[in-house]
């Protein structure tokens, strides 16, 4: 479940500290845009130890890396990819190629690391038109490949034109997420909106692109998630699948077993929990604290 | 020394406040009233007395016949605007008076003018809240004799029963007239209530009334009548009207403060206190305003329509009152402009004392009828005892204000707090200073979710019935207490000597803790 | 971004909540560590500690003042912190 995933930038230690309290799904820990080329590298290591320090509840945790057109995101991934992350955020994706070098860096880094090699999933960002062009074969380079997000702010600039309140000129992209995601089978999730205060237009916005097929936003204010979340409440098969998976997961405890399968997907502790957490939104299960 | 019902060790005797001897805080509803109430000297004036009107401060000090070690009160319905109280100590300097006890109802930022005369000895004593950097130079030890502290309606039930007595009142007033009747509502320093002068004008041995409104007899309404105030000044100004009133009050956009209120606010949905005629105190405070926005859309939602709001009042209550949410105010503290406005104009904003609020000594106090009150504190602990007196490093820098008033008298009472501030913890294994017993706390409310006092079986089960989008996130409090211990890490202990430099007392008049004092700041180990 | 020249004083983390700002500069005798701010009353040994394990695991051994002004770091912000400074302290990485 990728209804909300929230932005937290990765030189702020109050938001990296308590972002999962938030009742997002997922976590983006921001190594790009919000932080200054100055606090790299101290940002990096803030965001390693954070990640070290594994208190994040149920979220899904990725870290947002500088792109492959910096000096900055091999040291990105070193940093994060030993402790245990869900997946890498990769921004400015333009070509399967990129997915390649991604790859292969992940790849060796989970080895040095002991991670099972192919565990980092991996996000891609796609803000320029030869991206949005390129989505279907990007989502298909790599089978780490999990979900597509059309960009805001650069895409529009790519475009030659600006961000609109009703957001017409990313129309055509998100359609084109959406079929690329569906055709490669893989998450579209869509870009942030950007007006923090605006919650009408957060919510026009959120109920527009859910009726596209999004399966969730980016969102990068904490008083974004009830908004979407709202929109997203979990629909009738969501709450079948999470019934599965809770099920499953008792049983797996019942008999001492660690990670196991439904309808073969891997179901680890986070995803069990956030099964369990759908249960709960749906008023199925009660909730037992964070 | 000897152990109260709340374990903590109070000296028999303590220098500059007495014995303790049968004065131990014994439970929250433990210790009656005996006897009559204490009065204040009968005076009288006459058709041939002449008048009231003085033309300064300094003629109303003498006229008062207050002399050295006397004992003066205050009101702070001014808050941080306030200009009587520095005034009337640097008058009470220059006419040489010492070793005077002040008795404010509390004490603002402003008030640091008084330093110097706690520093000369005009000053001897402190009974009221300290904050700020006069707090700092109590809990370091500078004044001779401990600072006293009491709630809003433990302070009224001392003056009533006699464990106070009031040499003078100095009653600032935004409006009076030349025969002494006060109002707050009008003027250009309006602060709508008069709530916590009340007590003082009736109990005092001289009343002085000032103000920078002076009109012709008589006003109306009046809040305090001129048959109990002996002489009026007029001033140039009393305050400052932008530290008297806030401006609007608005509900914090802060995430974690609204989370936290989201918590609290769905824990007094489930709760069978939600219901028609639900009346509830929440203050100014951003959680607590919070809470009162997100049970607003609750009570909308589920049509319920509200009894009485209680308390310091904002422009958040007046709203609820205006759309019938509430049927009722009762204001003992306007806050803002319009709760200001509100109570000069609408009759269902009624103005209430100090005594009347909160004294837990009258035959039925407002807080008695409160169903919801939400409070902060700075730490709470294993037998959810609160501390909302001392700072993490020991300093006494806070008052007790309607906590252990509204916390006794409610049905349900919230401590809505953030588990960490920055890495100092809100929930101890003990508190340093116990302001409120917990048997009175029912449930500690941070952005882990909702932890309810054992105690309270009937609420825990309310809250389990809550299913989908109105569950309640229950956290045990040893879990709570884990994670601040993990989160924070190994807290040394607060380094401090034994001199007591404040008394704590419970709202009855017993001792509930003492304060001590502590070692200079940011002096390294 | 050219690296900071080795040896100066260092700072690395803010003085927002829940962080910490550390400098870091020479000593002329010894290891030094100043701590102001909130958390000192309560945690000044937790954070000596925390700050002298990660110089140590950094293999610091000069003569260097660590002064920490904090705003309710926990460790994990603390010991961040004191690395990024420690880290341009010695040129390693950008300032």
């Amino acid at each position: 479940m990728r209804r909300t995933m929230l932005y937290l930038p990765g030189n702020n230690p109050n938001m990296l500290l308590r972002g999962h309290l938030f009742g997002a799904d997922g976590l983006i820990l921001d190594l790009e845009d919000a932080v200054p080329r100055s606090e790299k590298s101290s940002a990096r290591i803030l965001v390693r130890e954070v990640l070290k320090n594994r208190d994040f509840d149920w979220c899904e945790v990725t870290v947002r890396i500088n792109g492959l057109d910096t000096e900055l995101w091999r040291d990105d991934l070193a940093a994060v990819v030993p402790y245990g992350i869900h997946g890498v955020r990769v921004p400015k994706v333009e070509t399967p190629q990129m997915l390649k070098d991604i790859d292969d860096a992940l790849s060796s880094l989970e080895s040095m690391a002991s991670v099972p090699v192919g565990t980092t999933k991996v996000f891609c960002l796609l803000e320029t038109a030869l991206g949005i062009w390129n989505a279907y074969d990007i989502a298909l380079a790599s089978r780490r490949v999990t979900a597509i997000i059309p960009g805001g702010e650069d895409l529009a600039a790519d475009l030659r034109t600006s961000r609109s309140k009703e957001g017409t000129e990313l129309e055509w992209a998100r359609r084109m997420m959406i079929v690329a995601a569906r055709a490669a089978g893989v998450d579209a999730l869509d870009t942030a909106f950007p007006r923090v205060g605006d919650e009408e237009g957060l919510r026009r916005e959120t109920e527009f692109t859910k009726q596209l097929g999004f399966d969730g936003k980016s969102v990068i204010h904490p008083n974004q998630i009830p908004i979407v979340h709202e929109i997203y409440d979990p629909t009738e098969a969501e709450i079948e699948s999470a019934k599965k998976i809770v099920q499953a997961a008792r049983d797996a405890a019942a008999r001492g077993l660690g990670a196991i399968s439904v309808d073969g997907r891997m179901v680890d502790l986070p995803v069990a929990r956030r099964a369990e957490y759908t249960l709960e939104r749906a008023g199925i299960i009660t909730g037992r604290g964070r | 020394m000897a152990l109260n019902a709340v374990k903590r060790d109070i000296p028999s005797n303590i220098e500059g406040y007495g014995s303790t001897d049968g004065k131990l805080f014994g439970g929250a509803f433990a210790r009656k009233p005996e006897g009559c109430r204490a009065g204040a000297a009968i005076r009288s004036r006459g058709p041939n007395d002449g008048g009231k009107f003085l033309g300064s401060i300094r003629d109303a000090i003498a006229a008062s016949g207050l002399a050295s070690g006397m004992t003066i009160s205050f009101h702070h319905h001014l808050r941080n605007g306030d200009f009587i109280v520095n005034q009337v100590l640097d008058e009470c300097a220059k006419a040489g008076i010492r070793d005077l006890t002040i008795f404010p109802t509390a004490l603002f930022d402003v008030h640091r003018a008084l330093i110097p005369h706690i520093q000369s000895g005009v000053i001897r004593r402190i009974m009221g809240s300290v904050n700020g950097p006069i707090g700092q130079l109590v809990s370091e030890g500078e004044l001779a004799a401990p600072v006293v502290l009491r709630s809003h309606g433990g302070r009224p039930r001392a003056v009533i029963s006699g464990d106070v007595r009031i040499d003078v009142a100095f009653i600032a007033a935004p409006t009076a007239d030349i025969g002494g009747n006060m109002s707050g509502r009008a003027g250009k320093s309006a602060c709508g209530s008069l709530g916590y002068a009340f007590t003082d004008a009736e109990y005092a041995d001289c009343v002085v009334a000032l103000t920078d409104n002076l009109q012709h007899y008589p006003i109306a309404p009046i809040s305090i009548p001129g048959i109990y105030v002996d002489f009026v000044v007029q001033v140039g100004s009393i305050g400052d009207p932008d530290g008297i009133v806030s401006g609007t009050t608005r509900v914090t956009r802060d995430p974690l403060r609204l989370l936290i209120a989201r918590h609290a606010s769905k824990l007094i949905e489930a709760s069978p206190f939600f219901q028609d005629g639900l009346s509830f105190q929440t203050g100014a405070g951003g959680i607590p305003l919070a809470v009162t926005a997100f049970m607003k859309e609750a009570m909308k939602r589920r049509h319920v329509r509200g009894g009485f709001g209680l308390g310091g009042i904002t422009g958040y209550f007046v709203d609820l009152l205006k759309e019938g949410m509430l049927k009722k105010l009762m204001d003992v503290q306007s806050f803002d402009r319009e709760a200001v406005e509100s109570i000069s104009s609408d009759p269902r904003h009624i103005e209430i004392s100090a005594d009347w609020y909160a004294n837990p000594w009258n035959c039925g106090a407002a807080v008695n009828q409160l169903d919801v009150v939400i409070l902060g504190a700075t730490e709470v602990d294993m037998d959810f005892n609160a501390n909302v007196n001392t700072e993490s490093d020991g300093a006494l820098l806070h008052g007790i204000g309607g906590h252990q008033d509204t916390a006794a008298g409610a049905k349900l009472t919230i401590i809505a707090q953030p588990l960490l501030r920055g890495r100092i913890p809100c929930v101890v294994d003990r508190v340093h200073t116990v302001t409120t017993p917990g048997e009175v706390i029912d449930a500690i409310v941070t952005e882990f979710g909702v932890t309810i006092n054992p105690r309270r079986k009937n609420l825990i089960d309310a809250c389990k019935e809550a299913k989908g989008k109105d569950a309640v996130h229950l956290v045990p409090l040893d879990e709570l207490a884990e994670r601040a211990r993990r989160m924070s890490g190994p807290m040394a202990p607060v380094r401090q000597k034994d001199r007591v430099v404040g008394v704590v007392e419970w709202r009855d008049g017993t001792v509930i803790d003492v304060v001590r004092q502590i070692f200079p700041e940011n002096i390294s180990s | 971004m050219g690296l900071m020249e080795a040896g100066r004083a260092a700072q690395a983390g803010t003085v927002e909540s829940m962080d910490c700002l550390v400098t870091i500069s020479p000593d002329a005798e010894r290891r030094r560590i100043e701590i102001s701010g909130s958390g000192v009353s309560r945690f000044r040994a937790t954070m000596e500690q925390k700050i002298n394990q990660v110089l140590d695991k950094l293999g610091s051994s000069e003569n260097i003042e660590i002064s920490v002004q904090d705003n309710g770091a926990v460790d994990v912000v603390l010991g961040a912190r004191v690395e990024a400074a420690y880290l341009r302290f010695k040129g390693v990485i950008d300032a």
